[in-house]
């Protein structure tokens, strides 16, 4: 906790380009995430290439602003036509929508705008104070405590995502395979190249990613063409939250968004697992379980604190360790790694002003994104609407563009084109993209570490389960692939018991 | 068949002869291998705005950055026009892919042109290590061969280094880990993951310096010597590694490569920029911020220096690839 690097970097935010850029980021963010069939991640893999020719800081502030922006838009379509705008808002649109179909289309605005906020506040809290104590700890980290817990971050997405976990764990392999050509990191030569010299240095992520997530649902969109949802107009009922509401639901709220923090934690998981839990746990708790789905203010407060509280938690793993808290933090590596910026446990003493500013960010961003929905949210709405036809060759222009400026060679944009029909294929065989994303991104750093555990041990494997957090990390992983079948198992012998009984 | 290349060749002869008299007619592109932000970038980047300032050519230098492994941006250059528009600028990765096998071409492929920006580097250990002297870390390894952890990004410059400074001592032996980067080797050693690594002159001052020059006492990690024929300026109290008795220099230049065919002129006049270049402000300004020396090397003396670099390099890239 450094309450002068991050008063600094707030200082440096209010520099006029800098806010310029928050200002822009967050406003995108709403307005891409408010669009269904664009989502965060997509802007966030599109904007990349432009922020080559950043000041780093200014290019994270813009990213993490996009980030935060993204995740508090998808709300407002999930409220008003029932739609998630971002994957992240599915479990908003069950008491959203009632909601404001029974007449109160502003009020359901509100309580959402202002859990986001309550969400995102939160998290910024924890991410201030613990970030910083635990990459002191995550320098003893060796490489068998990296490689145990990204194996521990690899099945848990798998287990978590949506659909199956035999799916999940394809997604997570198929990540894994393509990620295997490109340099052997125990002997420093290209491996898997099939004699095509450009496959020297591997895939590349950011061709990869732009391909998986707006190549794919480009091509999603063109196919689907049905008609444009039936939505309710906000009409000049007003959009905040009122002070007897926000008494009555603040714990509601804090234990929402401290759910939604644990689970941006957790490595490799993101918003829409957060809502998904945070939304569960309050209808376990709740008084009146059976008004959710049918327009509970509980419901909407639940799933939107949580997934903007993910958005906070998922940045500590990525700035004490180095490894993603979710999908979209899996890009903003990418972007750090690509202004020479090596996220992990030294990110504090080597980029100092980057981390306070990735901090310094989120603050800024979650209360500007208040300022600006409460504001514009009618506005926005309108938005919404915007024909396929105008945004999606636009949206295909600038996937190619990012995709050829990063390597300045066209071999990138037909790998972006392989993967915008693999993804389109794998979502059409409703397999879950985040741990193919997910999966990409870990495997040569969980292969590395791996390879350098056993360089420095001679082959000996024993690390493993003889030292603590590799145990810990294993057993979890363990836990977590077993417990699918085993629940299974028991959720069948009792329904046998009950046939039987 | 030879007729016909011998047909091309005059053919590209007579079509170069006349581009020549009025190179550079259109923008010169001057390929980085790396990412933007790399060392390489930054010099490739520094060096375009000085030639600019310079004023040393009527038409501009653009720098195009090829990522992913630095065979792709390389084999471009070597396989581009030898028509004056096409440079690369590269390091000794590109001896030592050759010497370990990584690469199937070779830096003769190429035409020199120019060297400059030269970095050494420092063998490092912890601060409680009881280690002092570069001397004292070699003959640990030598008494107890491979157990000694050199942290390293396998193939590429810091293990080469290592592999030089063990050959320093006959029968000392590390033990190579993959680690990575100067950072990563920073966060492995600090961690106690490693036992040594070399780190460049910059990176010592980054890591173990206060922004005052002072010892940060926090960082614990020390150089033992410096891996330059001299000192480095910016750690004067630093000895190198031929004073404390190991006869090993290990340092990096940036050099400048043309396509094989690209008519001398043209690569004479190209290095004339790069010297115009290098001799301003901002070029000179930025060799002191990062700790690089000038050494700016054209014809014979380049040549010579490739040959002597690829004498040394060759026999470590290849221990190295069996390591």
């Amino acid at each position: 906790m450094d309450i002068g690097a991050l008063f600094g970097a707030i200082g440096h935010i209010f520099a006029p380009w800098t806010f310029f850029m928050l200002f822009i980021g967050t406003a995108l963010g709403i307005v891409v995430g408010a669009i269904p069939g664009l989502s965060g991640a997509m802007l966030i893999a599109l904007t990349l290439p432009l922020t080559f020719y950043m000041d780093p800081f200014d290019a994270v502030v813009l990213l993490i602003s996009m980030y935060v922006g993204a995740i508090s838009g998808g709300l407002i379509t999930a409220t008003l036509m029932r739609m998630p705008g971002t994957p992240a808002a599915v479990m908003t649109t069950l008491d959203g929508y009632p909601m404001a179909r029974s007449g109160q289309p502003g009020r359901a605005l509100g309580l959402g705008i202002t859990a986001s906020f309550v969400g995102g506040l939160i998290a910024w809290i924890v991410l201030f104070t613990i970030t910083q104590p635990l990459s002191i700890l995550a320098t003893r980290f060796g490489p068998f405590e990296y490689f145990t817990l990204i194996m521990m971050a690899m099945v848990l997405i798998a287990s978590v995502s949506e659909g199956s976990l035999v799916k999940g764990l394809i997604s997570g392999l198929l990540g894994m395979l393509v990620s295997m050509p490109g340099v052997d990191p125990a002997t420093g030569m290209p491996r898997l190249t099939f004699d095509q010299y450009q496959l020297n240095g591997g895939l590349q992520l950011l061709p990869v990613l732009i391909g998986t997530f707006a190549v794919s649902q480009v091509i999603k969109d063109c196919m689907d063409r049905g008609g444009i949802p039936e939505r309710q107009e906000v009409g000049n009922s007003k959009v905040l939250m009122s002070l007897r509401e926000l008494k009555s639901s603040a714990g509601n709220m804090i234990r929402s968004s401290f759910i939604g923090t644990w689970i941006g934690i957790l490595p490799g998981i993101g918003a829409s697992i957060g809502s998904v839990v945070a939304y569960t746990v309050a209808k376990n708790v709740s008084d009146t379980p059976e008004k959710f789905g049918h327009g509970s203010e509980e419901g909407i407060i639940a799933s939107e604190a949580a997934n903007n509280a993910t958005v906070g938690g998922a940045l500590i793993p990525l700035i004490a360790m180095g490894i993603p808290g979710s999908v979209i933090d899996a890009i903003l590596i990418g972007a750090l790694t690509i202004h020479s910026i090596q996220p992990g446990p030294t990110l504090f003493l080597t980029n100092n002003d980057i981390v306070w500013g990735m901090i310094a960010a989120a603050l800024l961003a979650n209360i500007l994104m208040f300022v600006l929905m409460t504001s514009t949210v009618k506005h926005i709405s309108g938005l919404i609407y915007l024909p396929k036809a105008f945004v999606l060759p636009i949206v295909m222009m600038f996937c190619v563009i990012g995709s050829y400026a990063l390597n300045n060679t066209m071999f990138d944009v037909w790998v972006m084109l392989a993967f915008g029909i693999l993804g389109f294929l794998l979502e059409k065989a409703s397999i879950p993209l985040g741990p193919f994303v997910i999966g990409f991104v870990l495997a040569p750093l969980g292969e590395e570490k791996l390879r350098s555990g056993l360089m420095m041990t001679a082959g000996d494997y024993s690390p493993i389960v003889t030292r603590p957090f590799p145990l810990a990390f294993t057993l979890m992983a363990l836990a977590l692939l077993v417990w699918p079948f085993i629940s299974e198992r028991r959720r069948k012998a009792k329904a046998a018991k009950k046939a039987q009984g | 068949m030879k007729k016909l290349l011998g047909i091309a060749a005059a053919a590209m002869l007579s079509t170069t002869g006349m581009a020549q008299a009025e190179w550079p007619e259109k923008p010169i592109k001057l390929v980085v291998p790396f990412g933007a932000g790399g060392t390489s970038d930054q010099v490739a980047r520094v060096m375009q705005a000085a030639i600019e300032d310079s004023s040393a050519l009527n038409q501009p230098v653009t720098v195009v950055n090829v990522g992913g492994h630095y065979s792709i941006g390389a084999r471009q250059v070597m396989e581009a026009d030898p028509d004056g528009y096409n440079f690369l600028i590269i390091h000794i990765a590109l001896m030592g892919g050759e010497g370990t096998g990584a690469l199937d071409f070779s830096w003769r492929d190429f035409k020199p042109v120019a060297a400059t920006g030269e970095f050494c580097l420092a063998p490092m250990v912890r601060k409680d290590s009881g280690i002092d002297t570069v001397g004292q870390l070699l003959e640990k390894a030598k008494a107890e061969p491979n157990t000694v952890i050199f942290g390293a990004n396998i193939g590429a410059i810091n293990h080469l280094a290592g592999v030089m400074l063990q050959e320093s001592l006959p029968g000392a032996k590390f033990r190579f880990v993959q680690i990575g980067g100067g950072t990563a080797n920073f966060t492995a050693l600090t961690g106690a993951q490693t036992n040594t690594t070399v780190l460049s002159g910059a990176e010592v001052i980054n890591f173990t310096l206060l922004p005052d020059g002072t010892e940060n006492p926090e960082s614990q990690i020390k150089p033992l010597a410096y891996t330059g024929a001299e000192r480095f300026d910016g750690l004067p109290d630093l000895p190198t590694v031929q004073e404390e008795g190991f006869d090993m220099t290990f340092c990096i230049k940036n050099w400048i490569f043309a396509p094989k065919e690209t008519p001398q002129e043209i690569v004479d006049g190209f290095a004339d920029a790069i010297g115009a270049g290098i001799k301003t402000d901002r070029f000179q300004k930025f060799l002191n911020e990062k700790g690089f020396a000038e050494s700016f090397l054209t014809g014979d003396a380049l040549q010579k220096d490739l040959d002597d670099t690829w004498a040394a390099i060759e026999p470590v890239a290849k221990i190295a690839a069996e390591n």
